[in-house]
């Protein structure tokens, strides 16, 4: 019988085969986490950091697609060519236009729909499965349902013209630049409030009672308690949902392609169609990994600069 | 119970690895033929992968496989024929990827805009050096149908199938103009335009402004969009002729001729449902459309005519699909064996039955006899000629719709517009 208070070192050396054991047990017990880990990991580094890595990679190169070809490194001829070019500019000026216009009233109105679903009452799972259905259903589905709302002949020109009498309903919403991208818009609030309200919901479910009822106390108006107790408390749900909105902003991508598919004339072209028609149609890897790359770098440092304003501001009121 | 979790863990990594590999590999799409032996008695299945169930039809992928490859493979012993049917929009990004995978199939149902593309890239072997009666086949063919195989001085490929577009109206639209007969040139259509005025039916309606769309009112105005060696588009593209035929155009659509379709309003009324409808007076399409509309519109009894003629007469647009053989096949041999059985008679006219105008003229002939409904789209074939056979011809696509889409809509010319056009397509050219 071994005695179990004796050390294991001590043991080890009275028993080699048991050291080895003991060492063995000691390595995967430093290795299972990492282990759990890995499925992730593979996963992650395969699917994701393998291709960004090449992206990178094929931005500096005229790159050829067959297998085996030399592709011939070109430095930043790529970049230098996104600089110049128009189609460039006024993609991402595009992209910036769906993100500027989307992405406050996905804010405004998701925490406002979550205001109003906090309180208990029977219905409110129902409205809540609502204004979720919309996040996940598929974009394919809603972009071509929001290309036929807003078809020359489609429900959005009838409503206006029949039922609210503004203009006469002629408005070809798809044909011209700002109202294409108006409707564009439009599809990407609806389908992402659900979203907002959901992680809104569960920062407000976090809100301590007691502090709204110390501000009842005080007299505040309801106004007042929205914005010095509730908006306070959910700051670190507003900053990440901000984020992750303005991330999403920039990366539209289905809806654009399916409701105008970029035309007409290339005016309502975002930076991935545009990347995507430089990669899948011209066949131009390289500069369309230059424009993934740059889109990366504007992403990244926008998300930076949101993160350090949330963040500096919530200390100065901390 | 620590040991036990490990080897759940282990076994859960090799899982996960051993999935994510698979998904980058795949299986390769050919069946390997045995090292030792020599190719004729190896059984070789040929892959082929093709487009010919596009839109949920199976007509054409029914006489594919139940009538065609079981007679090429009876005629063929030794050889399988395994055809795999591509949705169209997917075709092109998977035959990218399989190029950059290294895992293309033997046989591919090409269109034709994307051989010289392909062929540049060094994706396709060149038939006319791989088959040594390459030149009896190829002259068989209608000229404007090979012409999309060249690339470079070779030909990379033998035509398969081939459309074009002719003016198709109906007769509902013809009695509001006053009209007994198609619009049967420039003049004729805009006379048409003044009879149509405030009667809320467009005189002509297109889908956008690429090549396809525009160029057969450049070729019928006279104009061209480069010389015939391509070497420059300026002097061509922006040449009088040419861009009078655009203006003829552009001044239909100023009058509300032309709805603003043809600028990319992805809202307005498709041509396919505009026409039946009463909407739009005339189209320009394609063959493929009598399935649609006896679908669709089984009332709708579309009329067909020729493009209307301009100073340069009625010239069409070339459209279709070529066979092309990808250079990393190990079946070379049947491969080709197979490309010399789409040009046969037996090939051609099975295929006309299901709506694919053959390529071989003396086929076409017949098809035409056999089924009238084939007459206009032939002859207009005679004439119709194909878009740049060049590897960036979807860049000069893009570079004619963004072109001539302001100049339609009055903020720029179209000499203006087809100026600039012409050099970019220079630029093109130049690189190659």
């Amino acid at each position: 019988m071994i005695d179990s208070t004796r050390p294991v070192a001590v043991r080890a050396a009275e028993h080699p085969s048991a050291a080895r054991t003991a060492r063995r047990r000691r390595l995967a017990g430093r290795a299972t986490p990492y282990l759990f880990l890995a499925p992730a990991l593979v996963l992650f580094v395969g699917l994701i950091v393998y291709p960004m890595i090449r992206a990178f990679q094929m931005s500096f190169y005229d790159w050829k697609v067959l297998a085996g070809a030399t592709s011939t490194f070109i430095g930043f001829d790529n970049y230098a060519r996104a600089m110049g070019d128009p189609v460039f500019w006024r993609g991402l000026a595009n992209s910036g236009v769906y993100m500027a216009l989307s992405v406050p009233p996905q804010v405004v109105l998701g925490l406002l729909i979550a205001m109003l679903l906090k309180s208990k009452s029977p219905s409110q799972p129902v409205y809540r499965v609502l204004f979720y259905l919309p996040v996940v259903t598929s974009w394919v589905v809603v972009s071509l349902l929001f290309k036929y709302l807003f078809a020359d002949q489609g429900l959005i020109n009838w409503a206006l013209a029949d039922v609210l009498h503004l203009g006469d309903g002629s408005t070809s919403w798809l044909s011209s630049r700002w109202t294409a991208l108006i409707a564009i818009s439009a599809l990407g609030i609806w389908k992402g409030i659900g979203w907002s309200m959901m992680i809104f919901l569960a920062a407000l479910q976090g809100v301590p009672e007691s502090l709204e009822e110390a501000a009842l106390m005080d007299g505040a108006n309801r106004w007042q308690r929205f914005r010095v107790v509730t908006v306070p408390a959910i700051r670190p749900a507003l900053a990440f949902v901000i984020v992750m909105l303005v991330i999403g902003g920039f990366n539209v991508f289905t809806s654009v392609l399916l409701m105008t598919g970029g035309g007409p004339g290339g005016q309502t072209e975002v930076l991935l169609t545009y990347m995507y028609r430089q990669a899948f149609t011209n066949l131009d890897f390289g500069y369309g990994s230059a424009i993934a790359v740059l889109l990366t770098m504007i992403v990244l440092v926008l998300s930076l600069a949101q993160m350090r304003i949330f963040h500096g501001t919530g200390q100065e009121e901390g | 119970m620590k040991r036990s979790l490990t080897t759940l863990t282990v076994t859960s990594v090799v899982a996960a690895a051993t999935l994510a590999l698979a998904g980058c590999s795949g299986s390769s799409p050919t069946a390997d033929a045995s090292d030792g032996a020599t190719e004729t008695v190896a059984p070789v299945t040929l892959t082929m992968w093709g487009t010919y169930g596009n839109g949920g039809n199976t007509a054409q992928t029914d006489v594919l496989n139940q009538t065609l490859i079981p007679s090429f493979e009876a005629s063929h012993p030794g050889i399988t024929v395994d055809y795999v049917d591509i949705p169209y929009a997917d075709l092109k990004q998977k035959l990218t990827t399989g190029a950059a995978a290294d895992e293309l199939p033997d046989l591919v149902r090409s269109d034709i805009g994307w051989v010289a593309q392909f062929a540049s890239l060094g994706v396709l072997a060149p038939l006319d050096q791989e088959m040594d009666d390459f030149s009896t086949y190829a002259d068989a063919t209608y000229p404007g149908s090979l012409a999309t195989n060249a690339w470079d001085g070779h030909h990379y490929g033998l035509p398969l199938d081939t459309n074009t577009r002719v003016l198709v109206t109906s007769q509902a639209a013809l009695d509001a103009a006053g009209l007994s007969e198609p619009p049967a040139t420039f003049d004729d259509l805009q006379a048409m335009a003044t009879a149509l005025a405030g009667k809320d039916i467009a005189t002509f309606a297109d889908s956008g402004l690429q090549g396809w769309n525009i160029l057969p009112w450049i070729w019928s105005g006279g104009g061209e969009i480069t010389d015939a060696d391509l070497t420059t588009s300026t002097g061509y593209l922006d040449g009088a002729e040419s861009v009078a035929a655009v203006q003829m155009l552009v001044d239909l659509y100023t009058q509300g001729a032309i709805p603003n379709l043809i600028t990319g309003n992805s809202g307005a009324t498709s041509t396919s449902d505009g026409l039946p409808a009463g909407q739009y007076a005339t189209i320009l399409d394609g063959p493929w459309m009598r399935d649609i509309w006896a679908g669709q519109y089984p009332e709708f009894a579309p009329i067909y005519a020729p493009v209307p003629a301009g100073p340069g007469g009625s010239i069409s647009v070339v459209g279709g699909e070529n066979i092309v053989i990808p250079a990393t096949t190990e079946h070379m041999d049947a491969a080709t064996e197979f490309v010399r059985f789409t040009q046969s008679e037996e090939f051609q006219l099975a295929m006309a039955t299901v709506g694919q105008m053959p390529v071989v003229e003396s086929a076409g002939t017949k098809a035409a006899d056999a089924d009238p409904f084939y007459a206009p789209f032939a002859t207009q074939l005679a004439t119709a000629k194909p878009r740049l056979v060049i590897p960036q011809s979807s860049e000069v696509d893009s570079i004619l719709s963004t072109e001539l889409t302001p100049a339609f809509e009055g903020t720029t010319t179209v000499q203006a517009a087809l100026t600039s056009a012409a050099k970019q397509i220079d630029a093109l050219l130049t690189s190659n």
